[in-house]
């Protein structure tokens, strides 16, 4: 082997000046162990024979999986806006339940206290009575005109 | 950018990104994270691929930047060398006391490496162990190919002297 080409490579390579085909001629002669080499090849042998070993390393990723993705991938988020939805009907429909049902209670209590269902009944039968006095007024006057055309149809008899 | 052009050109590519994540993070498990987190971020920015003229080297990019950021925001410690102990190669031709020797050899190289500065390390794995050249460099750095020539200089004298230092010699 030419040693002497080897190290001018070498010399080119340590001043940043070699060209990739001769950086690939070095890994290539040190990927071999050799006997004898000169101090100088001596010295890059270690250098190389890792960028031999490191560049023939198999690397391997997990296989990548690709994954068609279905429109449904999302289906938390539509779950979660029905789930709102539902969960907002539900609330206005027992508030609306539970005021009806306040009115009731509150009804009903004035039904229980005695003194309130007398003053509640009183009112009632007080509006009846109103009503009922509007129409015997009403009567009255009707009675006034029975009268009259009677008192009429006797002078004319 | 379709669904076919990220599988025939952005996919295949993906070994290359796991190996550069692998090398900057130095655990597997977090390349895979961020070999992954980098495919997803290069689809989320498809409508910027068309004017790319190295698609490579923009995904390479994008697995360094997010591989710093999370050096960066752990405060990363690289993993043991315990735990890196059963990744040296196997070699079945030599004697036992040959293939340590080697191992011994082969890891002091490696530390020697791996105390460079992150630029430095970066530039030199992708020049001397993948090949690629100072334009590519460039790209995936996004750096002057200047820069690149200077510090691939630096980076190779300071392994140089550091493995003089070791006294590390022959195979």
């Amino acid at each position: 082997m030419d040693y002497k080409m080897i190290s001018a490579l070498l010399e080119k390579y340590w001043e940043g000046e070699s060209t990739l085909e001769e950086e690939a001629t070095l890994r290539e002669f040190f990927s071999t162990p050799h006997n004898d080499l000169p101090e100088d090849l001596l010295e890059a042998a270690p250098l190389f024979g890792y960028f031999h070993v490191e560049a023939e390393k198999v690397w391997e990723a997990p296989p990548a999986k690709v994954v068609k993705l279905s429109p449904l991938r999302h289906w938390m988020k539509y779950a979660a806006v029905i789930l709102v939805a539902v969960g907002i009907g539900y609330a206005l429909k027992q508030h609306e339940q539970r005021q009806q049902q306040v009115l009731v209670a509150m009804q009903q209590e004035d039904m229980n206290d005695p003194q309130k269902a007398l003053e509640q009944t009183k009112r009632a039968l007080q509006l009846l009575a109103k009503n009922l006095h509007k129409g015997t007024a009403g009567m009255q006057k009707l009675s006034y005109f029975n009268e009259a055309t009677a008192v009429v149809e006797g002078k004319e008899d | 950018m379709s669904l076919d052009r990220f599988l025939t050109q952005v996919v295949p590519v993906r070994q290359k990104l796991y190996r550069f994540a692998f090398r900057l993070l130095g655990n597997e498990e977090d390349a895979q994270d961020i070999t992954q987190d980098a495919l997803m971020k290069v689809w989320g920015m498809q409508e910027k691929m068309a004017e790319l003229q190295n698609m490579e080297a923009w995904c390479m990019r994008i697995t360094r930047n997010l591989a710093l950021d999370k050096l960066k925001s752990r405060k990363y410690r690289m993993s043991d060398e315990l735990d890196r102990a059963g990744e040296m190669p196997a070699t079945h031709q030599q004697s036992p006391h040959a293939v340590t020797e080697q191992n011994d050899v082969m890891e002091k190289v490696h530390v020697a490496i791996n105390a460079l500065p992150e630029k430095y390390r970066t530039i030199l794995q992708l020049r001397d162990i993948d090949g690629h050249s100072y334009q590519e460099i460039a790209d995936i750095l996004d750096i002057d190919m200047n820069d690149v020539k200077v510090n691939l200089h630096r980076a190779r004298k300071t392994v140089r002297e550091k493995l003089q230092n070791l006294q590390v010699y022959g195979l």
